[in-house]
Order: structure tokens, then C-alpha cells, then sequence
């Protein structure tokens, strides 16, 4: 082989080597160290055994039950919720009408500004004593704070959900809108002459169109509300908590004893993650274009 | 000879631009409500924010502060509220992050979206996985080791975890400008004879200018919203805007709350006001927004 | 099967004024083409026709009755875009079966019915594939069977072969011939290219800016062009400026002498036309009538004929002779005007009151 050659076979590695070796090092280090002391291998303790004890105690105990639930309940609701919403605003804005540039505009600022931020004004909007509230008294419609529901700090994590949104929606909307302004009106004057009314166009061919992009996203926002700990943590009740918030509490357990049930707690939430990207890259082969 | 003026095709469907005057009064209404949902959804949070940023007393059930006053944000600029060390500490993490996240994120961008090779699926792979996979599982691994190698407590420590999702995320969005932007141009100019390094610099970095700008921003905005591993690996000694924030969430006082996520905020409106031109078409961009 | 009329349709964008009081009867079975350069209106009326678009003013009937205020879902003009649209998400026999589907046909018949069409476009055997498996040709054939299959009142093919390479547009062109006058649906085509239109349509409707120019059958337009802009999109742009006196027209060149039964009008200011492929030349001169001289400007060799352009007076006229005639710039050359092929064109700035409908009488 060449010199020339071999330095064209070593490019790409070369170019790629800096940062995956960073990746591979700091997240597949912290997530193998992490798999090595869900497993029981914990030298700092003098656990040396590897065993899949702590995985049965995390899987078993009723309180991880109750989180993994939880957390699946909120990721679900905020995904389904966020898709349902962002196709009907995307349908209503690829239009071009009065308005329509603004609110597009509108539409894109929830997209840089911090969950934290979001969470702030949420909370500032939605507890018993909010503002929401405040306007239901000015309505007539409540007397006291205790007569608007507590959706803060609530088992139903209705807050969180809604702060989910104000973030997702958008995003969702935009990924949605951005597919119908680059397919165009074309299709639907097709299936118009062919006799298709606006109900059929919309589930003949305008879904089966965006399906790809929503479902893409929809994993995406899944895997991130799954994920989050801010967010349930200012917003949600000690207990139940979400899953992320639950393994980094007991992370911060002074018994040390607790860190491999933390760690496993964590590397289940590792896995979820993983079992969606699989999904999100099936989705992949099957995009149109 | 024919002849062949070339007036713009107006029969043409112009994207959706619609016959005024034809819509169903139905769809007015639709478009109205609408409107006024967007609006409302996504000012009010920023409003309130914004109004009980300036409330001196507002208490329940005035719908407006009954005494304004700018003492929250005259706590902000105060050391004891520790709001200009946060800040300067996310800026110097965040444009850390930022710099080491470009450094080795374009050559490897490069060869993601210009080059075919084996491996490149698992090279993707490797990506998505820090991004899918929250940051706070590798960072929990990860601190005994840094507690070791003495990185905790440090800037540099804190800046090497939020790359854990920073690098992945600028891979990915530059990989598709670079894909987009394809290698033509760069033929072009190497059959001229313009050497590799006048290439890069006078053909593909203007090329990719502002794709690289987006992404940057996003990946400093990512690097700057970051709370939990920030608050594991910087022990208590390094402190952000976020974690300087968040107490001031759970706490009583709101206007404090208010003032603070405002200054937080700051870098997301400079992006914001950037982007939204480039947002329409570049779409590769989007994959990230739903992180920060 | 239906009869189409458009009645003084206009359509206005802004100030842009596309379509201009545009009248015209498409009988039961006909196939019309609307001719004419980019932007003059021809896919905005077809647009008109099939309800994606309201005209400003005007009225569109079908069969005698008003369909203006029949939404596009219902009014069973079914269009045929240059891009075939073939819905991605769908294999072939389902793109084609759609129709049927909205209209909530049975299975069965839908399932005989689209193998019925695609043994008529020789697709037979492909329902399984998905549009992007199939070539070009194959793509606007599923198109050409989808529009087919829901039996419409009325056709219409938006430059329909534009996309397609020149060999498969003439194997298209045939296909649909074929099948349009053995279902004898009215169709309306739209094209830019005057050959295709006239390989055809029954009759050619010619558009310059939004207004019809010429209505008739296709050999009227290289017999009888009405104005000079008529002719020239006909590939003939040989003209000469005379003064007429009855059977007489005198030229800068010589008198050329016309048909004057062939040729009605009155005397004075006129200018005559004779298409390139009629012109006689020769390098003597024949000694018959109607002969004028001019000089060769460039010779083209173009293979099975040569073609000149030739300054006569102040004008150049295009003609075509032998392969082997060996001309040379500068060359004196003989033109023979035959009196049969002379035709008198008016006046282009004068917009048509009413657009003559037209037959050459052999």
C-alpha cells in the first residue's frame, strides 16, 4: 500500500477519533462503571461479587412500581398530548393568512428557552394561588385559593405534563409544519379531483404524509420527558417521583449500601432510552423520500 | 421562432397561498382561535415572568402587582444572591463546551455527512445514544472517577460532562449541513487548483457558516441549561445560573424566582432572534431543540 | 361524456390579469388542447375548470348547468399534473383504486375495475409496486390509469408529458389518443409545444396572455394563422409588408399575387405570410409567377434538408431546400411564393372581439 493510500484509509477514523473517543470514554465509561455496580461490583464498599440482587430488590419493591408508572404515565400523556396538539396547530398554520407569519413566530420561542424558565412561569400561572387562579376569582368563578384545583405539587403530575407542552408543542408543531410546507398543497389537489373530501384527504393522504415525522419526534419527546429530573422534581410530590429523580436521590444516599439499587434504577432508564432509540431507528428505514 | 414570455406561473399552487376571500367562515373562525391560543400559550408564562419580575407586593387576588418595584432585580445584581457568579460561570462552561464541542465535532461532522463508510451506522449509534440516554446515568457512573482524577469541583470537569450530550448533538445537526452542503463546491475549487487549506477557509466555511452558527448556539444552550450534572460534578463549588435558579423555584419568593429566570433566559432570546430566519430551512437543527 | 362550456372566464391575481373573458364549447368526447407559452393562462383555466380555483368572473358548465358553485370533490373533473402524484404512501393498485375508495365503490368492483385499467395503459402485473419502483413512463401511466378509472365527467392533463424523455412522449401520446376517443371522455389538455398539440387534440384553443387567440382544428393554425405572433408560434416567421389591391399585393420585392376566395379582406396596408416548408426556392428562377430575390444570409445543413435564412427586402424569411444544394452566404437565391399557400395575417395589437371559430375549406 501507498503512502498516499494509507493516509486516505486513515482519514475518516482519524477525523471521527477525537470525538467519539470522547463519547466512548466519559458516557460508555459512566455507563459501564454504572452497569458494573448495579451488578453488585462496588470495590469502594468491598462488594466484589457480581450478582443480579439488587436488579430483583429494584424490580420488585412496589415504590420503583409506582415510579416506573408514573413516569411512563407522564411521558405518554405529554407525547400523545403534544402530537395531538402541534398537528392541529401545524394543519391551521401551513396557510398563509394574517396573522399566520407571526404565530409561526410565536410558535418558535418556547424552542430555546430552558425547561427551568418554563417551569418558572408555569408555576408563577398554574398554583392555588397563581394567576389563573387569580382571574378565576375575577370571573366569579372561585372565592379562595383552595377552591382552584392543585395541580402543583398533585399525583397526576398535571403541572409537569404542562410544562412539558409549553416546550414540546412547538417542537413537534414545527417538525409537522416544516414536512407540510415542503410537500405542499399537491397531493390534496390530486385527491380532490379524484373526488375526496376534506375528511378523506386529511386520513388518506395528509397523514400517512407527516405520520413518519410526528412518530419521530413523538420518541424523541418521550425519551426527554422520560428522562428529565428538573422538572418533576420542582413540580411533582416526594412521592411518587419519577424514576430519574428517584435514582439520583438514592445516589445521594449516605448509605452506601443504596448505590447499587440507585445505580440500578438508573441503568433501567439507560434501557428504556436504548429500547427507543431502536425504535426511532427502525422508523428511519421506513421515511418516505 | 416561438415566442416565449416568461411571466411568473401564478396558476401555480404558491404553498398553500390561498384564494382570499373564499375560506368558509368556519376556517376564519378556526384561524382566529388559533391565533389566539398560540398567543396566549406561549406569552403568558414570559408576561408573568416579566410582570412579577417588577412586583414589589402582589398578593392573592390582584391580578396586578399592588406595588411595583425593581428590588428583585436589584437582589439579582447583589453578590449575596450569587446570580453574577452563576452567570459567569455558565458562560465561561457553556462557551468551554462550545469550543471543545466545534474542535472535535467538525472533522468528525465532516466525515458523517460527506463520506460513506463502514461503520457508519454504528458510528451513528454511538451518537444517538448520549442524547436518548439521559446525561445524569454516565455522569452518576462517571464521578467516582472524577472524584479521583481531581475534576470535581472544577469548571473543566463540569464543561467535560456536558459534553456527554454537547458533542453527539453538534455531530448529528453539522453532519447534515455538511450533507446538504455535499462536496461539489469543494471539487470545484481543487480542479482550480486551490489547496486543501485555502478550500477549507474560503470555500467551506462560508458555505457552512451559518449552519455552524446555529449549532453552536444550540449546543451552548445546552451546556447552559444543565442542572443535575452540573450539581453532581461541581460539588457544591461551582455554581450556575441554573443551580443559583432552582432553590429560588421551590421558595416563596417569586418575584426573586422571576427576576432570576429572566437573566437565564437572556442567552435563549439572543438565539432566538438569530434563528428564526435560519429555522425555516434548516429542519436538520430541529433534532435538538426539544432538549435544552 | 359531458360538454363543457366556458362563458367569458376571467381570473385576476392582484393586478395580474391571467385569464381574459375566455369563451369556448368543448363538445362530449372531444379532446381539446390549450396551446400557448409559459404563463398564459392555460393551467389557470384548467385549474378553473376542475374548482381548485374560482374565476373572478364568468361562468363554467357542464353539460348546460353551472358547476361554479360545486366544490372540486364533486364535480368530477379529474386532472393529470406533469408531476405524476402518485400518493408515496400507496402501491400502485391502491393509488389507482383511490378514487373508487373516496366514493366508497365495492371492493370487488374496485379490484376488477383498476385490473381492467392497467391491462388498458399494458401496466398489468405492477399493482404491488410502490411509485418510487417505476419509471417515468410508468409513473404517469398509473396517474393516466387513476384519473381513468373513476369514469370523469371531463379529463384534464396538465402538460401531462413534460417530464417524460422525447421517446416516451411519443409512445404516450399515443396511449393517450387511444384510450381517450375508445372511452370518448371529453378531455382538455394543457401543453407549450404546438407539435404535440396538434398530434393530439380535435381541436386547438391558442393562448397569449390569457387571451384565446385561435380556436380550431389543428392544421388551421399552419393554413390560416391569424396573426403574426399566431404564426410565428407555429414556426413560421416569414413576412412581408405590401400594399393589397384586390388580388394584388404589392411588396418592396415584386407583386405577389394571392387567392383571393382563400384569402378574404380588404384592400390596403396588409402583410402576407408563407410558411418556410411551402416556399419553392431554386437558383434560377423558374420564370413562373409570385417569384422574388433574395440573398442567402447562413445556410444550415440539417441533415435530410437544408435550411436558409435568406434577407428579402428588409425582411429575413426562413426556407428550406435539398440537402445537396450547395448555397453560400452571399449567394443570390429565387423564392416562389405559390399563390395557394398565401396567406394574410392581421394585425397582432388588435385583441379579438370575438375569436372566429375556424375550418380550413379545402
Amino acid at each position: 500500500m501507498t503512502m498516499r493510500r494509507v493516509k486516505e484509509r486513515m482519514k475518516i477514523p482519524l477525523m471521527l477519533a477525537p470525538a467519539l473517543g470522547i463519547v466512548v470514554l466519559l458516557f460508555g465509561g459512566g455507563l459501564l462503571v454504572g452497569l458494573g455496580q448495579s451488578l453488585g461490583y462496588f470495590p469502594a464498599i468491598g462488594l466484589t461479587e457480581f450478582t443480579f440482587d439488587h436488579y430483583v430488590s429494584v424490580l420488585t419493591d412496589s415504590n420503583f412500581l409506582s415510579s416506573l408508572w408514573l413516569t411512563f404515565r407522564i411521558a405518554l400523556v405529554t407525547t400523545v398530548l403534544a402530537s395531538l396538539l402541534a398537528v392541529g396547530f401545524a394543519l391551521v398554520l401551513r396557510h398563509q393568512f394574517a396573522g399566520s407569519r407571526f404565530a409561526t413566530f410565536l410558535f418558535q420561542i418556547p424552542l430555546p428557552v430552558p425547561h427551568l424558565v418554563a417551569a418558572s412561569g408555569i408555576i408563577l400561572l398554574v398554583t392555588q394561588s397563581g394567576l389563573i387562579a387569580r382571574l378565576g376569582v375575577a370571573l366569579g368563578l372561585i372565592d379562595v385559593p383552595a377552591d382552584f384545583p392543585a395541580i402543583v405539587f398533585d399525583k397526576a403530575g398535571i403541572a409537569i405534563i404542562l410544562t412539558f407542552l409549553w416546550k414540546e408543542v412547538p417542537f413537534v408543531g414545527l417538525v409537522v409544519l416544516a414536512i407540510l410546507q415542503s410537500v405542499g398543497p399537491q397531493y390534496e389537489e390530486q385527491a380532490r379531483t379524484l373526488g375526496a373530501n376534506s375528511r378523506q384527504r386529511f386520513f388518506n393522504v395528509l397523514l400517512p404524509l407527516i405520520m413518519p415525522g410526528i412518530m419521530s419526534a413523538s420518541i424523541i419527546i418521550f425519551a426527554f420527558t422520560f428522562a428529565s429530573y428538573e422538572i418533576p422534581l420542582l413540580l411533582g410530590v416526594r412521592f411518587p417521583t419519577t424514576l430519574p429523580v428517584e435514582a439520583f436521590r438514592l445516589y445521594q444516599d449516605p448509605d452506601l449500601a443504596q448505590r447499587p439499587e440507585a445505580m440500578a434504577i438508573s441503568i433501567v432508564l439507560a434501557v428504556v432510552a436504548i429500547l427507543l432509540l431502536v425504535a426511532y431507528r427502525r422508523l428511519a428505514r421506513y421515511a418516505v423520500k | 421562432m416561438t415566442l416565449d414570455t416568461k411571466p411568473p406561473d401564478k396558476s401555480a399552487p404558491q404553498d398553500y397561498e390561498e384564494v382570499r376571500g373564499t375560506e368558509s367562515r368556519a376556517t376564519l373562525w378556526v384561524r382566529w382561535i388559533v391565533l389566539a391560543s398560540i398567543a396566549v400559550f406561549v406569552l403568558l408564562p414570559i408576561i408573568t415572568l416579566f410582570v412579577w419580575s417588577f412586583a414589589f407586593r402582589w398578593n392573592f387576588p390582584n391580578l396586578l402587582p399592588t406595588e411595583w418595584g425593581a428590588r428583585a432585580w436589584i437582589y439579582a445584581a447583589d453578590d449575596s444572591s450569587r446570580v453574577f457568579e452563576g452567570l459567569w460561570n455558565s458562560l465561561k462552561i457553556g462557551g468551554l463546551v462550545t469550543l471543545m464541542a466545534i474542535i472535535v465535532g467538525l472533522p468528525a461532522s465532516r466525515a458523517l455527512g460527506q463520506h460513506d463508510f463502514r461503520g457508519k451506522g454504528v458510528v451513528e449509534w454511538l451518537l444517538l445514544m448520549p442524547i436518548i440516554v439521559p446525561a445524569l446515568v454516565a455522569t452518576m457512573g462517571i464521578h467516582q472517577i472524577f472524584i479521583r482524577l481531581g475534576l470535581t469541583g472544577t469548571v473543566f470537569g463540569v464543561a467535560l460532562v456536558h459534553l456527554i450530550p454537547a458533542i453527539p448533538y453538534f455531530v448529528l445537526v453539522m453532519a447534515s449541513v455538511f450533507a446538504n452542503y455535499g462536496t461539489a463546491l469543494e471539487e470545484t475549487a481543487r480542479t482550480l487548483g486551490a489547496n486543501r487549506f485555502y478550500v477549507f477557509w474560503y470555500v467551506t466555511l462560508p458555505a457552512i457558516s451559518s449552519g455552524l452558527l446555529v449549532a453552536s448556539m444550540f449546543t451552548f444552550l445546552i451546556s447552559w441549561g444543565q442542572y443535575v450534572t452540573t450539581l453532581l460534578i461541581g460539588g457544591g463549588s461551582i455554581v450556575t445560573l441554573p443551580l443559583v435558579l432552582f432553590p429560588f423555584l421551590s421558595g416563596a419568593s417569586h418575584a426573586n424566582a422571576a427576576a432570576i429566570s429572566l437573566v437565564f433566559v437572556a442567552p435563549a432570546v439572543i438565539v432566538l432572534i438569530f434563528t428564526s430566519r435560519q429555522l425555516s430551512r434548516d429542519s436538520s437543527v430541529m433534532g435538538g431543540f426539544g432538549k435544552i | 361524456m359531458t360538454q363543457v362550456s366556458l362563458q367569458q372566464l376571467s381570473r385576476r391575481f392582484g393586478d395580474h390579469l391571467a385569464v381574459r373573458e375566455l369563451n369556448l364549447d368543448i363538445e362530449s368526447g372531444e379532446m381539446v388542447a390549450f396551446l400557448g407559452p409559459s404563463g398564459c393562462g392555460k393551467t389557470t383555466t384548467l385549474r378553473m375548470i376542475t374548482g381548485l380555483l374560482q374565476p373572478s368572473s364568468g361562468d363554467i358548465l357542464f353539460d348546460g348547468e353551472s358547476v361554479l358553485e360545486v366544490p372540486t370533490e364533486r364535480r368530477g373533473a379529474v386532472m393529470v399534473f406533469q408531476k405524476h402524484l402518485l400518493f408515496p404512501t400507496m402501491n400502485v393498485a391502491q393509488n389507482v383504486g383511490f378514487g373508487l375508495k373516496m366514493a366508497h365503490v365495492d371492493k370487488s368492483e374496485i379490484a376488477s375495475r383498476v385490473t381492467e385499467i392497467l391491462d388498458l395503459v399494458e401496466l398489468s402485473g405492477l399493482e404491488t409496486r410502490k411509485a418510487h419502483e417505476l419509471s417515468g413512463g410508468q409513473q404517469q401511466r398509473v396517474a393516466l390509469a387513476r384519473a381513468l378509472v373513476v369514469r370523469p365527467q371531463v379529463l384534464l392533463l396538465d402538460e401531462p408529458l413534460a417530464n417524460l424523455d422525447a421517446n416516451l412522449r411519443i409512445t404516450m401520446r399515443q396511449l393517450i389518443r387511444t384510450i381517450q376517443s375508445e372511452l370518448d371522455i371529453t378531455a382538455i389538455f394543457v401543453t407549450h409545444d404546438q407539435e404535440e398539440a396538434v398530434m393530439l387534440a380535435d381541436r386547438v384553443a391558442l393562448m397569449f396572455d390569457g387571451i384565446l387567440q385561435q380556436v380550431g382544428e389543428p392544421d388551421v393554425f399552419y393554413r390560416r394563422p391569424r396573426t403574426k405572433r399566431v404564426a410565428q408560434f407555429f414556426r413560421s416567421d416569414n413576412f412581408l409588408s405590401g400594399i393589397r389591391t384586390g388580388a394584388a399585393v404589392q411588396t418592396s420585392v415584386g407583386e405577389i399575387t394571392l387567392d383571393p376566395e382563400r384569402v378574404p379582406g380588404a384592400d390596403g396596408p396588409v402583410v402576407l405570410t408563407v410558411r418556410p416548408e411551402d416556399v419553392e426556392i431554386s437558383t434560377q428562377g423558374s420564370g413562373q409567377g409570385n417569384t422574388v430575390v433574395g440573398q442567402v444570409e447562413s445556410p444550415i445543413y440539417m441533415g435530410s434538408y437544408t435550411e436558409l435564412l435568406v434577407s428579402v427586402g428588409d425582411e429575413t424569411w426562413q426556407v428550406q431546400g435539398p440537402a445537396s444544394l450547395a448555397a453560400k452566404e452571399g449567394d443570390e437565391i429565387y423564392l416562389r411564393l405559390p399563390t395557394e399557400h398565401v396567406w394574410i395575417v392581421e394585425d397582432d395589437a388588435v385583441a379579438p372581439e370575438e375569436v372566429p371559430e375556424d375550418s380550413v375549406a379545402v
